[in-house]
């Protein structure tokens, strides 16, 4: 039964850190929030807004990406930072217009 | 036939995802058809089962991975980027009912543990086998909705169709 049991805690233990999280879409326009994730390879991050959306963004050709307002890599993102992000909502998907580093 | 234009990379979901589809959804009927048959053949039926779920549960994996990598590509260029979010999370959930269902029928065919608790771990397989299944349906549909209504991963063809002359 022991043997159940630690199998069955492993088990809800990496489901639970695997799946992901739901996200939402908002209208165009202006939000700052928090960098939950970044995803370097895809040059994708997850923004928590101020609300508690969960906006997942995809960098476009003409994204554009400013730290004090200088023209930064994308490897100078990282969770935790706070950012302000213009989205452009097509359909339902967002296009982040520009990002800007803040803090 | 397997051109540098046409493998691209959104295109590998495309050809793995198959695998898990038809060996996980195999695996649960002849799981099923287990139980119905005399106790003299079960086993062999539960060792085909058992055959098919490892063999799905590590094509489920595979196609995870190239699902991550098509998602890159693809999220950029539909509309509705949250039908892939959710059929991220719809596979996700069913790689993992189905990898937990796989341990339980590992567990069931040692013979460490007692009579009671090995017939206990194949209902709970079969169970988690059950679950994982409708989740496959449903990671299915959402993955051919992506398909035929947003065209993700579809390369168009000019009007004209001037590049097949």
């Amino acid at each position: 039964m022991k043997h159940f049991k630690i199998l069955t805690a492993a088990f809800v233990f990496f489901f639970l850190i695997s799946c992901g999280e739901k996200t939402d879409v908002v209208d165009s326009g202006v939000y700052q929030g928090t960098v939950e994730e970044v995803e370097a390879d895809k040059t994708e991050i997850y923004v928590k807004t101020a609300d508690g959306n969960l906006l997942e963004l995809y960098f476009t050709e003409s994204t554009t990406l400013t730290k004090d307002g200088q023209t930064v890599q994308f490897s100078e993102l990282a969770e935790g930072q706070k950012v302000e992000v213009e989205v452009r909502k097509e359909g339902k998907r967002l296009d982040p217009v520009s990002v800007k580093i803040l803090e | 036939m397997f051109s540098g234009d046409f493998m691209r990379p959104e295109v590998w979901h495309a050809l793995s995802v198959h695998f898990p589809i038809a060996l996980l959804s195999f695996a649960t009927i002849t799981m099923l058809i287990s139980f119905f048959i005399k106790e003299m053949s079960r086993r062999h039926w539960q060792i085909a089962a058992g055959l098919l779920l490892f063999a799905g549960c590590l094509t489920a994996w595979i196609s995870i991975y190239s699902g991550n990598v098509a998602d890159g590509f693809v999220a950029r260029k539909i509309c509705d980027p949250t039908i892939l979010k959710d059929h991220e999370i719809a596979g996700q959930t069913m790689t993992w009912l189905f990898t937990a269902a796989t341990l339980f029928y590992i567990v069931f065919f040692t013979k460490a543990i007692n009579e009671q608790l090995r017939k206990f771990s194949i209902y709970i397989a079969f169970l988690l086998m059950l679950t994982g299944t409708g989740y496959l349906v449903y990671t299915g549909h959402l993955g051919a909705s992506l398909v035929y209504e947003q065209g993700a991963g579809v390369k168009n063809h000019s009007v004209d169709c001037e590049e097949y002359e």
